[in-house]
């Protein structure tokens, strides 16, 4: 990251080869399509490439990746709620909430296992699980205290607990969901 | 079923993520290759905080300099030490997060409403501790006189902490605005107990600490009205 700051080209593209595929899972996993997740990715490395002087050295690096991220991903779904309304209200259509259809086949298992979480619950354990992330640096990057984290975290493993139990999953042999 | 079956299990099905096209990590950097210059990086956080402090005591003692010093001069030495010592640790720390929200993936210790009622309270709690003239003569425009007043002086704090603080990025510009409205409203406080030498504990109790609440609130609706425009 310090590479990067200093203006090396060679470091930057590393960077976006180790960082990109985990950004791109991550707005894959939320609300968006394929093609979403790929403009997503392209707009957040804008943000990340004008923002990068605000990265410090030797704080904790992917926090700060993931704050600009969510900050995009928030960004995003704010402007396609708008552009959804508006062409709701001229369309007078009846009203319901906005979704966001994935393609055939985008939801993985991960996903799948996430589904009766919040939100907020499965943003933690994505960053916690996928992400490899602590809670230290889940709290930085959802610019919440470590104490909220946890709370978090304990009760998305009470309901993954609690599905799990009622799906057998445990046992099953290729470990997918059934 | 324990947590480590459901690590376990999460472990395992996380592995099936999907693979990015390298064309569009290609993509991506070629994006930014015409514009990679070196950047300096942002200063750490006791000095950016540092200087905002100064920034605000400078405002505020410039205001106070310009409409009188008369309600320090009829401070006791105790209420004086009091006071200012709690007014430089709220500015401290509310400037602190006040950094935090302008730099992502930052440490975040209190909420920012947790810090606007914290900062509430800690100044209702010295003010009732140190007035105890029950009185309200020209409770109300004398209160309001004090708010302007302190709003006013609580603008070009918010300008300089700005200006200062430019080169940073908010994830959450809602929240920024109010911390750093807290920030200037803690200005306009400071330049009011060095100013007003109307020690009745109602006008101090409300109208002073007002002071903070508003103009957080004025941060945060500037901070939503960005956001909307963006």
């Amino acid at each position: 990251m310090a590479r990067y700051q200093a203006g090396d080209f060679p470091a930057a593209t590393a960077l976006i080869q180790r960082i990109g595929p985990q950004l791109h899972r991550f707005f894959l996993a939320q609300f968006s399509s394929r093609a979403d997740a790929d403009d997503l990715l392209q707009e957040t490395w804008l943000r990340i490439h004008r923002v990068r002087h605000t990265y410090r050295p030797g704080e904790p690096v992917l926090p700060w990746f993931y704050a600009i991220a969510r900050r995009v991903r928030i960004d995003h779904f704010r402007r396609a709620s708008r552009t959804t309304a508006r062409e709701r209200s001229l369309e007078e259509a009846p009203d319901v909430a906005v979704t966001f259809p994935r393609e055939e086949g985008e939801l993985d298992d991960l996903e799948a296992l996430l589904a009766p979480l919040s939100e907020s619950q499965r943003e933690v354990i994505r960053m916690m699980k996928v992400a490899g992330m602590s809670l230290e640096e889940v709290a930085r990057a959802t610019s919440s205290s470590v104490g909220s984290v946890k709370q978090k975290v304990h009760r998305a493993y009470r309901n993954l607990r609690e599905q799990m139990s009622a799906l057998g999953l445990k046992k099953g042999p290729s470990g997918g969901l059934p | 079923m324990i947590d480590e079956q459901v690590d376990e299990v999460l472990k395992r099905v996380s592995r099936t993520a999907q693979e990015v096209e390298p064309t569009l990590l290609k993509r991506v950097a070629d994006s930014i290759h015409s514009s990679l210059q070196p950047v300096r990086p942002l200063p750490p956080t006791w000095v950016l905080t540092g200087a905002l402090v100064l920034i605000c005591a400078a405002v505020a003692v410039a205001g106070a300099a310009r409409t009188g010093f008369y309600g320090i001069e009829k401070l006791t030495v105790l209420e004086r030490l009091l006071i200012f010592t709690t007014l430089g640790i709220l500015a401290w720390v509310v400037g602190r997060e006040f950094v935090a929200e302008l730099i992502p993936g930052s440490r975040h210790r209190l909420s920012p409403g947790a810090l606007l009622t914290i900062a509430s309270v800690a100044l209702l709690a010295v003010f009732a501790l140190l007035f105890r003239n029950y009185r309200t003569e020209h409770f109300v425009s004398a209160g309001i006189a004090c708010l302007v007043t302190g709003l006013l002086l609580a603008i070009p704090a918010a300008l300089l902490s700005w200006l200062l603080m430019r080169r940073g990025f908010a994830v959450n510009s809602v929240s920024a605005g109010l911390v750093g409205g807290a920030l200037a409203g803690l200005c306009g406080v400071t330049m009011l107990e060095l100013h007003c030498a109307n020690f009745q504990a109602l006008h101090v109790l409300v109208w002073h600490t007002a002071v903070v609440s508003v103009s957080a609130a004025a941060g945060a609706l500037l901070g939503w009205a960005l956001r909307e425009v963006a």
